[in-house]
């Protein structure tokens, strides 16, 4: 409810920030020194990749991020004009030019960087890509909200309707076999049965066998029993485990799309027993240029209409973050946000990253399991301690690159010979080295 | 807001704060079984309407309760910063330099924080004065979390709001006729310049500091003789000879920790400094004497006396008149005097707090010529300066109502100056600085918390040309103040102590080369030694002493000597009571008594007998004793227990003060009797005294050691420093460290080579050992409480400790000589039964040995071979793991251990606050803060012991590794190795050849204990080594 009311709010401002510059582009256009939008002649798809690559980090097509939103920038500025501030922007506010004095005041004197690489050309396809980008996109639905994907519903549904289509069909099957054995027995002259009088002989008979008897309830019981004994083997293992987190973050998008190193935000894993959830302060290294409102769903569409995103608004409002002014709200009171702890190994087991990252080179995915694909991440691994036995006795110590085995990896050597040094063989499987 | 998926609970787990989950929480048993109700009465059962349902239906209940119990699997929170500082890194300690000082310890000290959480305190080794930690001071990291402490400004007992409480006392103090501030020895600089400032400001202020255990009379000599009223520091590090008269220099002197310079001037060679004690009470010291020799309190002044006589005589000084001295004592004081003679160096330490004494000492030690080599009399402890005849004019003008306004700072007079609750009553506006509502501060209108140190801003100026610094380690736990700041609002200052402090620092001490944040990161600034601060008395050693010396002989010639004297003393784990409510310390067992929970009146044996006393053994073991009515100075104390204790001279008895509180907190209250109330005049001992055997029931003690001598085994291995220089260690069976052979087959083997076991590779990768210097141990116990805080090791309480289960993985076990030994017997002709019962009886003054034991660490574990489940293993680095979730508890290893150093949780020690309260590092949320994060807290019915700090080995590997680089010797302490102040406890890799843990466990000195059991222990001891003359 509180995310509606929110949401809305948010439109309202931006649109009250539209229609400003709605004004302000009228006002500009009522201006004589000004000419109209100049045509561009570029490439918008290269544009778009110069775009993300140069401009993105502070610029928009449609809103305001650091420096102004460019959607309309032909529409406001000669191409000459752009070219040059583009290229240079100090030296064109040096020569004295009384709109890039402008804006940059506007700005607060905040300087944009000098992009003396690119062409003419680049800067062409780059406009274009800012007239293109910026044609209104139809909206076919409402958009914005977190409704399934139409398509596994449906596959969901379809099963059970050919399953049950396909019973019907099979029972139809049997009246019809029946039917027909009986017509041929009539035919024959022999007297006829009903699928009732069938199957009673059938069940009688093998009711009345003792084997069978036997080996079902042999079959049941080892059945029983498996499940029994899986059932109590299970007591307390969390595999799959997949709790809702307060916020919908997805390693698939970080990890997986945009390759974000796991270190970048598991920082203390290197260091620490703890792997370190990351505080918000290390989200915000990147959303604070990223609100989400670029994200799109399959189908190209907007995915929040162009409005931040409310999972990111979430960081916004742990760490007090105005979006609007771009600036840190004096005074917040800092609202943590509360993880839900995926991975409990219990209080007795000792579990350091920074000896298995670290020291052992291990993977995140060892133990974590695909997460660069998980959208919602569960725990991959059963966390048992029949796994960390048997990795241990798996795996290699890095002995060859790490000095600490220097010496020890020596004396190995002579007494294991060419066996493959694994943790077993320093002491990996002793209780105390986990268990203190 | 999304919901959040809940797995395997129970339904009342979905409410917050639901009474039944916190109820299970809260309690080991699910419910209350109202067992006694229908059982206790056998006259109700018999008429008792209780049916068969009833009874189900408690069965039903409890077992629904149970099983509710079980199905827990909450909902784990992780809650990451919102923005990280850059320094802490979760999982990885921080260590910050600090000071500590609470009024009587002060110590420069290294904390370990984690998460911003001070759990552990270690020494500053670094820092040039007492970078040294106490078992008092590594307990200091409990005080800090202890829910008893104030948590808001009160007003006769209610709540107020600081600003308003702060401005009415500045204006009661700015308008009153006369304010008195009393406190301790102030030691920080910047708060005396304050208070002196304010002082001369304000004629109607006065300050008064006294300290708990008055030096004053020794503070007076000192005026008299050097102008100056300080005592001096001592440097014995490279002493010959010390001679200690009384005094327990190894525990309290002059503030200064002398721990560590003692241990140097102990390093076995032909300079061995050869250490002589004069006392009556057993101390720590005395312990440790080379030749102890026991006198009365006033015998020592008179021993003292007769020690100058000697040295002048040899010297052609005049000589003074001098008391007749018992034969006996006559001839050890001449004996003493003539070793003073031939020293090369010496010192002469007298105890107690009479002026006289003082005088004469100084005499002694400068014919010797001690002055300025080993007593620094120019270089000033400033820990002790306080004033006795300014604490007794204070009294008398309280008493007279001369006083309106009285300022406590954290000051407890009404616990430890007699007489001083009824002039309090008399003062109309008291106001107290307190850490808690005790026995002052309840008595004042207005009470004003203060931060603990660990929260405060502090400096200090301990001794002449050391300054320290120190910082907060955690924002303050309550509403409280630093101290400091509180006293500066009062005296119309308002300021942030942190800013005031570093004006003060930045304009008057840090003049040349180190900056503030180079002075706050060491702790510690080494000023230049300045000739007289402004304001300061100037110094002048007296020339000519003759008149202070006759003087003082008269003095002493005129003493009174009684037929029983007490002297009192400080405990290693109490001191003078600062701390009371600390469990770590209160179940400390007592150096030499190794009682714990107690304090006690120890007499000799032969006097003890006389009056009809005894100490016995109840038939679980435990220790009683009689208890007497006591009466010094004509002020009485009812029940005090008696202790007999071996060593103690006859016609006397030893009190220890710092107990008998009745409002420090659940751990300190009603632990035994106030001493503090039978001193007179800030005596140390008094001549007056009257025991009456009570009428009362025996006391019980909880004491943890039953057997006092070793009966003829040579578990402590001990040889003079004569046959360590001169014979050898092994020459065929006849040399001082020989190991026990068995005559087998193969011929004579030692117990590793009669080896029934398959050996451990302990060639290849790491081998850890420790080294126990037997020598070097004084017994201190600093090292019991490093591994209490370092391992979360249970404190169980007096009455679990009386029943031998206390937990301690680190003992220091006490030995007293016998004069029974196997030679005498055979000399006298008794027989080997007779023998061995002589052999428990210790010698009315005997020798004193302490030995630390802790797991073994056994290559050949005896408890390993017994464990059904395999819970204890044997590890490939030479350690005896114990994995406690496999512990079934059937104490087959414990029973197995020769060492007995296995402890078993017979309760659920933690988040059981109906049963140990007192434990409240694990009953109490914010006790809770001060466990060590990396060391699982143990469950009822699992076996514990000594790890050798695991966690610290694993982590010391993994930061090299981490580094790619090999272990370095010395990074990797346990928690008890860096502890010793003396250096007793080394820690090492045995495998790397140049550690100086393999050269140790090369040396002649080294033994395995019980090593003919064939354990191969990797805990080894170095023979102790006595300086006999």
């Amino acid at each position: 409810m509180n995310h509606e009311k929110q949401g809305e709010n948010l439109m309202r401002t931006s649109f009250i920030a539209r229609s400003r510059s709605l004004l302000f582009i009228v006002l500009l256009a009522l201006t004589p020194l000004v000419s109209m939008a100049f045509e561009v002649q570029g490439d918008a798809a290269n544009g778009k990749a110069i775009f993300n690559a140069n401009c993105a980090s502070c610029h928009k097509l449609d809103k305001k991020l650091v420096g102004p939103a460019l959607g309309d920038v032909t529409e406001r500025r000669e191409l000459d004009w752009l070219v040059a501030w583009i290229k240079d922007n100090a030296a064109l506010r040096a020569s004295g030019d009384a709109d890039a004095k402008a804006i940059f005041n506007e700005y607060n004197g905040l300087v944009m960087a000098a992009f003396p690489q690119l062409s003419d050309q680049d800067i062409n396809d780059i406009l274009a890509y800012t007239v293109e980008g910026n044609k209104p996109k139809v909206v076919v639905n409402g958009g914005g909200n977190n409704s399934p994907d139409p398509n596994t519903a449906a596959s969901g549904d379809s099963n059970l309707v050919v399953l049950i289509s396909l019973s019907v069909f099979l029972i139809l099957l049997i009246f019809l076999l029946v039917k027909v054995k009986n017509t041929l027995k009539a035919v024959k002259g022999d007297p006829t049965s009903t699928l009732l009088e069938d199957s009673n002989f059938w069940t009688r008979t093998i009711l009345r066998s003792k084997s069978f008897i036997i080996l079902a309830s042999i079959f049941v019981s080892v059945f029983l029993l498996r499940e029994a004994y899986y059932g109590m083997m299970g007591v307390g293992l969390n595999a799959h485990y997949q709790p809702v987190q307060p916020i919908a973050f997805s390693h698939k998008i970080h990890a997986g799309d945009n390759k974000v190193d796991c270190n970048y935000c598991h920082s203390s894993a290197r260091f620490s027993k703890h792997s370190g959830i990351p505080s918000t302060n290390v989200c915000m290294n990147c959303h604070m240029y990223i609100d989400g409102s670029e994200i799109q769903t399959e189908t190209g569409e907007l995915k929040y209409n162009g409005e931040k995103s409310p999972e990111i608004a979430k960081i916004y409002n742990a760490i007090g973050w105005d979006p609007e002014n771009r600036s840190y709200i004096p005074d917040y009171e800092e609202k943590p946000v509360k993880w839900v702890r995926i991975h409990n190994l219990p209080d007795l087991a000792y579990f350091n990253h920074a000896q298995h990252v670290s020291a052992g080179q291990v993977e995140c995915q060892t133990c974590h399991g695909p997460i660069q694909e998980m959208e919602e991440v569960y725990q991959y691994s059963p966390l048992t301690m029949g796994w960390c036995i048997n990795c241990h006795r798996e795996t290699e110590v890095q002995v060859e690159s790490n000095g600490y085995y220097a010496e020890l990896h020596a004396k190995l050597k002579e007494k294991y010979g060419d066996e493959p040094i694994t943790v077993e063989k320093i002491g990996g499987l002793e209780c105390g080295k986990c268990h203190y | 807001m999304a919901e959040v998926k809940k797995y395997w609970k129970g339904l009342e787990e979905l409410k917050e704060n639901s009474p039944i989950m916190d109820n299970l929480r809260q309690n080991e048993f699910a419910s209350e079984m109202p067992v006694e109700d229908f059982l206790g009465n056998g006259e109700m059962l018999a008429g008792a309407q209780t049916s068969r349902r009833d009874f189900l239906k408690y069965l039903g209940f409890s077992t629904a309760a149970a099983a509710l119990a079980a199905c827990e699997a909450p909902i784990v929170e992780s809650i990451p910063y919102v923005v990280k500082p850059d320094s802490v890194l979760p999982g990885v300690p921080n260590y910050y330099a600090t000071t500590y000082y609470d009024g009587h310890d002060f110590a420069s000290i290294l904390v370990k924080t984690r998460e911003g959480r001070p759990i552990k305190v270690d020494a500053n080794r670094e820092a040039p004065f007492n970078g040294s930690a106490n078992a008092r001071v590594q307990a200091a990291a409990l005080s800090l979390y202890d829910n008893s402490r104030l948590k808001a400004p009160l007003k006769d007992g209610a709540e107020v709001i600081w600003s308003d409480i702060l401005l009415e006392v500045k204006n009661k103090v700015a308008n009153s006729k006369s304010t008195v501030l009393l406190s301790n020895t102030i030691v920080s600089p910047t708060m005396s310049s304050a208070v002196q400032q304010f002082a001369s400001e304000h004629p109607n202020f006065r300050h008064v500091s006294y300290d708990a255990f008055s030096l004053s009379g020794k503070l007076d000599a000192w005026q008299t003789l050097t102008g100056r009223r300080a005592l001096p520091l001592y440097d014995i590090s490279k002493v010959g000879l010390i001679v200690s008269i009384g005094a327990d220099f190894l525990s309290d002197y002059n503030g200064q920790s002398m721990t560590s310079d003692y241990s140097k001037a102990r390093e076995l060679s032909k300079d061995m400094a050869r250490h002589i004690q004069f006392e009556s009470v057993m101390s720590l010291s005395g312990s440790n004497a080379d030749k102890r020799v026991r006198v009365k309190p006033s015998e020592q002044s008179q021993v003292l006396l007769a020690i100058y006589n000697e040295i002048a005589k040899a010297k052609g000084e005049a000589t003074l008149s001098s008391p007749n001295l018992d034969a006996k004592l006559m001839k050890d004081a001449t004996e003493t005097a003539k070793e003073l003679l031939s020293a090369k160096s010496s010192v002469v330490f007298i105890g107690g707090n009479r002026k006289d004494d003082e005088v004469i000492c100084f005499g002694i030690n400068k014919l010797l010529g001690n002055i300025d080599s080993t007593v620094l009399a120019n270089r000033r402890s400033r820990l002790r300066s306080g004033d006795d005849s300014a604490l007794s004019q204070l009294i008398a003008d309280m008493n007279s109502g001369k006083i309106e306004v009285i300022l406590l700072d954290s000051v407890n007079p009404v616990y430890n100056v007699p007489g001083f609750a009824d002039a309090l009553a008399k003062v109309e506006y008291k106001v107290s600085i307190a850490e808690r509502l005790d026995e002052t501060s309840s008595l004042s209108q207005i009470v004003l918390p203060m931060n603990h140190g660990f929260e405060s801003w502090t400096d200090a100026l301990p001794a002449d040309g050391v300054l320290t610094i120190g910082q907060p380690l955690i924002r303050p736990l309550f509403n409280t103040m630093q101290r400091e700041e509180i006293l500066l609002a009062v005296m119309g200052v308002s300021a942030k102590y942190y800013d005031y402090l570093k004006n003060f620092w930045t304009g008057s001490i840090l003049t040349a080369g180190m900056g503030w944040n180079q002075a706050v990161h060491d702790g510690y600034y080494k000023a230049e030694l300045t000739e007289t601060e402004s304001g300061e008395q100037s110094y002048e050693l007296a020339e000519d002493i003759s008149t202070q010396l006759s003087a003082s002989a008269k003095g002493i010639s005129s003493l009174k000597s009684g037929g029983t004297e007490i002297a009192f003393y400080q405990k290693a784990s109490m001191g003078v009571g600062v701390l009371s409510n600390n469990p770590w310390l209160q179940e400390m067992p007592d150096p030499l008594t190794r009682a714990s929970w107690d304090n006690y009146l120890t007499i000799s044996a032969s006097q003890a007998k006389e009056l009809g006393l005894e100490n016995y053994n109840t038939s679980n073991g435990s220790l009683n004793g009689s208890k007497v009515d006591l009466t010094v100075n004509g002020v009485s104390l009812q029940g005090v227990p008696v202790y007999i204790q071996p060593g103690q001279t006859y016609g006397s008895v030893g009190l220890a003060i710092g107990y008998g509180r009745t409002l420090a907190g659940k751990a300190g209250n009603n632990v035994g009797v106030n001493a503090f109330m039978l001193i007179k005049d800030g005596m140390h001992s008094a001549a007056d005294v009257r025991i009456e055997k009570s009428a009362a029931e025996d006391h019980e003690f909880a004491c943890v050691q039953l057997h006092h001598t070793m009966m003829g085994r040579d578990i402590v291995r001990e040889i003079s420093l004569d046959t360590f220089l001169n014979k050898p260690a092994k020459a065929n069976g006849e040399g001082w460290n020989e190991r026990t052979t068995f005559e087998t087959y193969e011929g004579a083997l030692t117990s590793s080579e009669a080896n029934l076991w398959k050996d451990f590779d302990h060639k290849t990768g790491h081998f850890w050992n420790l080294s126990i210097d037997l020598t070097k141990c004084i017994g201190c116990g600093a090292c019991v409480i490093a591994c209490h805080a370092e391992n979360n090791v249970p404190v169980v309480g007096k009455d679990e400790v009386r029943r031998s289960r206390d937990m301690h993985w680190l003992r220091i076990d006490r030995y007293f000589s016998s004069d029974m030994n196997e030679e005498v017997a055979h000399e006298s002709n008794i027989g080997a039964i007779d023998m061995f019962n002589a052999m428990e009886e210790p010698s009315e003054s005997p020798e004193v040995v302490f030995q630390p034991v802790m797991c073994q660490h056994c290559n050949h574990a005896p408890c390993e071979t017994v464990c059904p489940v395999a819970a204890t293993t044997h590890s490939a680095e030479g350690l005896n793991h114990m994995a406690y979730n496999r512990c079934i508890g059937t104490r087959y290893c414990a029973n197995n251990c020769p060492y007995k150093v296995r402890r078993f949780n017979w309760f659920l020690y933690h988040d059981n606050q109906d049963q140990f309260d007192v434990n409240y590092a694990m009953n109490d949320d914010l006790g809770k803060m001060v466990l060590n994060p990396d060391v699982t807290v143990r469950s009822r019915g699992v076996m514990e012991k000594c790890s050798m700090c695991i966690q610290r080995i694993q982590y010391g590997k993994l930061e090299a590794k981490k580094e790619g680089r090999p272990v370095e010797d010395g990074e990797i302490q346990t928690a008890c190795a860096q502890a010793c102040d003396t250096g007793a406890i080394r820690f090492g890799d045995a495998n790397d050849t140049k550690s100086e843990i393999a050269k140790l466990k090369k040396d002649d000195r080294m033994y395995h204990l019980l090593d003919e059991v064939g354990t191969q222990p990797s805990v080894f001891y170095q023979t102790k080594v006595r300086n006999k003359a």
